[in-house]
C-alpha cells in the first residue's frame, strides 16, 4: 500500500515535469487527452467499479457540468473555475434525483434505464434553445486569465496550462477513488456489487450507499467533463450528452480492470494510445477501435488488465505457498 | 423472563401459497432454538420474513418488546438480529478478511476498529490464516464458516442460522457444533435451522418443528425428536434428516 | 379529431415495425436471458442492404424482404456462434457490453465502408398516400404494416405450430428442463438470435422507404426496441407486439400535439415510467 503511494507521487512528479522538456501541441495533446480519459474513467469507476452499478448514462454528468460552466461564462461572465462548481451541483441534484428513482431496478433493468435518462436530458438540451442554443451549441468565448492575489498565472494561450490541469482532474479522481476505497463507504459499496441481499442483511442501506457512490460519481464526472469541454471549446448536445462519451467512460474500466484503482489508468493508456493511432486511418469511424476493444476485452479478460494481472499473481502467490 | 423474538400468528402468502400460517413462539435470551421441518416448510420463508426482507402477510414480530414488522433487513441487522443464508453468499472479489470487515462496519464508522473486531471472529471460527485469501475460492466449509464469522463481526445479540451445518462433512459439522456451543457461551441467542438431528439435539434448549408452513410441534428436544407426528412427517417426505 | 385518427392509425402503422424489431429483442432474451443493444445496428444492416438492392438491383425494397431476412438470419447465427454464444454463462453486465460493442462495430464498419452520408431510398410510390375518407394513409406505411402482419403471423404459427418453435419456448421457459427432454439449447440460442436478427433485417428493410439511412440510425431503434420490450414484458412476444403498437401511437400521437423534437422525449418518459411502475410490463416476463 506505501509502495503504490510513493510510486503514485513519483509519477505524478515526473509527469509534472513533462512540459518543460516537451514543448510539441500535438504531444501535450495526448497527454492533456490521457488525462481527460483518465479522470472521467476513475469518476465512473466510483458507481460502476465500485458499487456495480453499470450506468451506461454518465454523459449526463458531463454535459450537465459543461454546459453549467460554459452558459454562466457565456451569460453571466463568470470564470469556469467558479462556474464549474454551479454545473457540478446541479448534476449532484440531478443525479441523486436520478438514483432514488433507478436504484430500484437492478442489473440490466439498471442501465436502460440510465441510458434513457441520458437520452431525455440530451432532447432536453436539444430542445431548450433558449439556455442552450439547441444543436447550435456554445462556443467558448476566451477564457480569463486566471489570476492568484495579484499574480496572473495563465492566460490560457498554451496548451501548458491545460496540461497541468488535466494532470491536477486525474491526479484529484485517482485520489478520490483511493479515498473512497479504504473507507466504510468503499466496503460496503463493494459488498453492494458482490451481492445485494447480502450486503442488505449486514446492515447497509442499499440506497443510500448507491446514492453516496453516484453523488461522488456524477460530481467527479461533471468537474472533469467541464474542464475537457472546456479544453475543446464548444459544446453542443449529442458531443457532450451522445452515448458514445457514456461509452468511453465504461471502456477505460472494463479495459483497464474494473473496481480497481489504477485500473482507468491503464484503460486510458491503451484507448488514447490505439485511438490516435488509428485515427487517420479510421477518420469518423474510430469508435470501431472502442467496439473491437469492448468484446475482445469482455471475451478474453473481463477483469481488465489490471484484474488479469492481479489474478496472475495471485496465482504464483499460491503455487509458491 | 422477556423474550428476545417473539412470532405471534405469522403468516406469509406468496399469492396462493401459503408459506408460513400462524406461527407463534418466543425465544428466550440466552438460549439455542432449533427450527426444523421437512424441506418446503417454510423455514427460511419465516427468517425472510423476520429479517425484514419481506413482511409477515398476517401477524407480528417483536424483537425486544418492540414490533418490527416492515423493517428492512439493515435496520434489522442494526437492532441486532444478523443472519446467513442456506446457500452462502460469500462476497466472492473480496478477502476472507474484508469480508467480515464488512460485518465490523455495522457498529463503527473506522475501518481499523471494524478489522480489530473482523480479526476478534475469524479466531473464533478459525480462519485467521485464510484471512487474505479470495472469499470466492473458498471450500464449502470455509464458506460457511465464514458466513458466521461475518454475521458476529456485526455485533448482534441474535443470530439466524440457515442451515450452517448443509453440505458438510462430520469433522466439519462437529466444528460448527462447537462454535454454536461457543457462541452461546458468549451470550448471544440463536435460532437454527438443521436437518442434522444429532446436532439438533446436542445443541438446541427448545424445538420448534414446522410442516407445511404450519407448526407441528414444539418442546424440549427429546420429546419433540420422539414424537410420532414429527416422525411422520419427516419420514412422510423425503427431506433430509440425519439422525 | 381527424387529425388525431389520423395521427393514431400512422402509429400504428410505424407500430408494426417497432414492434417486428421488439419481437426479435424479446426472443433473443426469452431463449438467451441476453440483452441485445445492438439491435438497432441490425436494422441498420438491413436498412443499408435494401437500400443497395434497390438503388444497384431495382428491387422493390418490399419484396426484397424476402432476400434480406435470410441474409440477416445467417448473419444473427454468426454473430451467436462466434460471440454471444461464449458470455452466456459471463456477468449480465458484461453480456451488455459485448453487445453494445458488437453494435460499435458494426455501425462503424457501416461507416467505412459507406460514409455517414444520409441515403435516401425513394421509390414511385414513397410520398403517395391512401385517403380514407377526411385522413389520408402513407402507402409505404401501409405496405409496411401488412408486411409486418404477414411476418408476426408467420412467427406465431412457428412457435405455435411446429415442433421446433415448441422447442423454442421451452428453451425460453426453463433452459435446463428442456435441455433434459432432449432440446438442443445451443443450437435454440443460435435460432433464436439468427431469428431476432431477420426480425430487425425485415424491420430495416420495411422503414428503408421512409426513413434516412445513415450509420447511426441504429441507435435510437435499439432504445426503442428497448422500451417496446419493457413496455410489453421481457419475453413476451405477444407484449412486444402490443408494445410496439402502443410505442408508434404515443410516438405518434405525441409528435402530432408537441412536436417532433419532444416525441422521443415522450417514448423514453413512458420507458422510464414503466420500468419503475410495472417493471414487468404489461404482460409480465418469460411467458411467449
Amino acid at each position: 500500500m506505501k509502495r503504490t503511494f510513493v510510486i503514485s507521487v513519483v509519477a505524478a512528479a515526473l509527469l509534472a515535469l513533462v512540459p518543460l522538456f516537451i514543448q510539441s501541441p500535438y504531444a501535450l495533446h495526448i497527454f492533456i487527452l490521457f488525462f481527460i480519459v483518465v479522470a472521467l474513467g476513475e469518476s465512473w469507476n466510483i458507481l460502476g467499479g465500485f458499487a456495480g452499478q453499470y450506468s451506461v448514462g454518465h454523459s449526463a454528468w458531463y454535459g450537465i457540468g459543461a454546459y453549467g460552466a460554459f452558459i454562466l461564462l457565456q451569460q453571466k461572465n463568470v470564470a469556469p473555475w467558479f462556474g464549474v462548481w454551479v454545473g457540478v451541483a446541479v448534476a449532484v441534484i440531478v443525479a441523486l434525483a436520478v438514483g432514488w428513482i433507478t436504484f430500484r431496478l437492478r442489473g440490466p433493468y439498471f442501465v436502460l434505464a440510465s441510458i434513457a435518462v441520458a437520452e431525455i436530458i440530451r432532447l432536453l438540451a436539444l430542445n431548450w434553445k433558449d439556455l442552450t442554443n439547441g444543436a447550435e451549441g456554445i462556443l467558448a468565448s476566451d477564457l480569463p486569465p486566471l489570476k492568484l492575489g495579484g499574480t496572473m498565472i495563465t492566460d490560457w494561450n498554451s496548451k501548458t496550462p491545460y496540461f497541468y490541469m488535466g494532470l491536477l482532474m486525474a491526479v484529484f479522481c485517482i485520489a478520490v477513488n483511493y479515498v473512497v476505497k479504504g473507507s466504510k463507504l468503499g466496503y460496503y459499496l463493494q459488498a453492494i456489487r458482490e451481492d445485494q441481499d447480502a450486503a442488505h442483511s449486514l446492515g447497509i442501506p442499499l440506497t443510500l450507499y448507491k446514492n453516496a457512490a453516484l453523488g461522488i460519481s456524477a460530481a467527479c464526472t461533471a468537474l472533469a467533463g467541464s474542464f475537457a469541454a472546456f479544453y475543446v471549446g464548444f459544446i453542443e448536445p449529442q458531443g457532450v450528452f451522445g452515448i458514445d462519451v457514456s461509452i468511453q467512460m465504461v471502456l477505460t474500466c472494463i479495459i483497464g480492470g474494473i473496481g480497481t484503482v489504477s485500473g482507468p489508468i491503464f484503460g486510458a493508456l491503451v484507448l488514447v494510445v490505439l485511438t490516435e493511432m488509428l485515427r487517420a486511418s479510421l477518420a469518423q469511424a474510430h469508435l470501431l477501435v472502442y467496439g473491437v476493444l469492448v468484446v475482445v476485452v469482455i471475451l478474453v479478460m473481463p477483469e481488465g488488465i489490471v484484474g488479469f494481472a492481479s489474478q496472475r499473481l495471485r496465482r504464483r502467490k499460491a503455487a509458491a505457498a | 423472563m422477556t423474550a428476545l423474538l417473539e412470532l405471534r400468528s405469522v403468516s406469509r402468502y406468496f399469492g396462493g401459497v401459503k408459506a408460513n400460517q400462524d406461527v407463534t413462539f418466543s425465544v428466550e435470551p440466552g438460549i439455542v432454538l432449533g427450527l426444523i421441518g421437512p424441506n418446503g416448510a417454510g423455514k427460511t420463508t419465516l427468517f425472510n420474513c423476520i429479517t425484514g426482507f419481506y413482511p409477515p402477510s398476517k401477524g407480528d414480530i417483536f424483537f425486544e418488546g418492540a414490533r418490527i414488522n416492515g423493517l428492512s433487513p439493515d435496520q434489522v441487522c442494526k437492532l441486532g438480529m444478523a443472519r446467513t443464508w442456506q446457500k452462502v453468499r460469500p462476497l466472492a472479489k473480496l478477502t476472507v478478511l474484508e469480508n467480515t470487515v464488512v460485518g465490523g462496519l455495522c457498529r463503527t464508522r473506522s475501518v481499523p476498529e471494524a478489522r480489530e473486531i473482523a480479526l476478534q471472529q475469524l479466531r473464533v471460527v478459525g480462519l485467521e490464516k485464510r484471512a487474505d485469501v479470495l472469499a470466492g475460492g473458498l471450500p464449502i466449509g470455509e464458506r460457511k464458516k465464514l458466513e458466521l464469522a461475518r454475521v458476529l463481526a456485526t455485533q448482534p445479540r441474535m443470530v439466524l442460522l440457515d442451515e450452517v451445518m448443509g453440505g458438510l462433512n462430520a469433522r466439519e459439522s462437529e466444528e460448527i457444533i462447537q462454535l454454536i456451543l461457543d457462541v452461546k457461551r458468549r451470550g448471544l441467542t440463536q435460532v437454527v435451522i438443521e436437518h442434522d438431528m444429532k446436532a439438533i439435539v446436542r445443541t438446541c434448549d427448545r424445538i420448534v418443528v414446522l410442516n407445511s408452513g404450519e407448526m407441528l410441534a414444539e418442546g424440549a428436544p427429546q420429546q419433540v425428536v420422539n414424537d410420532p407426528r414429527v416422525m411422520a412427517a419427516y419420514l412422510g417426505d423425503s427431506g433430509g434428516m440425519k439422525a | 379529431m381527424a387529425v388525431l385518427i389520423q395521427s393514431i392509425l400512422s402509429g400504428v402503422l410505424i407500430g408494426g415495425v417497432y414492434a417486428l424489431t421488439g419481437i426479435g429483442l424479446t426472443l433473443i432474451f426469452g431463449v438467451m436471458r441476453v440483452i441485445n443493444f445492438a439491435q438497432g445496428e441490425l436494422v441498420m444492416v438491413g436498412m443499408y442492404g435494401t437500400f443497395f438492392l434497390f438503388s444497384l438491383l431495382g428491387v422493390d425494397p418490399f419484396l426484397s424482404v424476402v432476400v434480406t431476412m435470410p441474409a440477416m438470419f445467417l448473419l444473427g447465427a454468426v454473430l451467436q456462434r462466434s460471440l454471444i454464444n461464449r458470455v452466456l454463462d459471463a456477468l449480465p453486465q458484461n453480456q451488455i457490453l459485448l453487445t453494445i460493442g458488437m453494435g460499435l462495430v458494426l455501425s462503424n464498419v457501416a461507416m467505412l465502408a459507406f460514409t455517414s452520408d444520409y441515403r435516401i431510398l425513394s421509390t414511385s410510390y414513397s410520398s403517395s398516400s391512401v385517403p380514407l375518407g377526411p385522413i389520408r394513409l402513407s402507402t409505404p406505411l401501409i405496405y409496411c404494416f401488412l408486411i409486418t402482419v404477414v411476418i408476426t403471423a408467420a412467427l406465431y404459427w412457428f412457435l405455435v405450430k411446429t415442433d421446433v418453435g415448441h422447442a423454442v419456448r421451452a428453451t425460453a421457459q426453463d433452459r435446463d428442463a428442456a435441455q433434459l427432454m432432449g432440446v438442443n439449447v445451443r443450437n435454440m440460442g443460435v435460432l433464436a438470435f439468427g431469428l431476432g436478427s431477420a426480425l430487425a433485417g425485415a424491420a430495416g428493410a420495411l422503414v428503408a422507404p421512409t426513413y434516412y439511412i445513415y450509420p447511426q440510425v441504429g441507435g435510437a431503434f435499439t432504445l426503442k426496441a428497448f422500451v417496446v420490450v419493457v413496455l410489453g414484458g421481457m419475453g413476451s412476444i405477444i407484449g412486444a407486439t402490443l408494445g410496439g403498437v402502443l410505442i408508434g401511437v404515443a410516438e405518434s400521437v405525441s409528435g402530432t400535439y408537441f412536436g417532433s423534437g419532444w416525441k422521443d422525449v415522450c417514448v423514453y418518459v413512458i420507458f422510464l415510467l414503466v420500468l419503475l411502475l410495472k417493471p414487468a410490463g404489461l404482460l409480465g416476463k418469460s411467458r411467449m
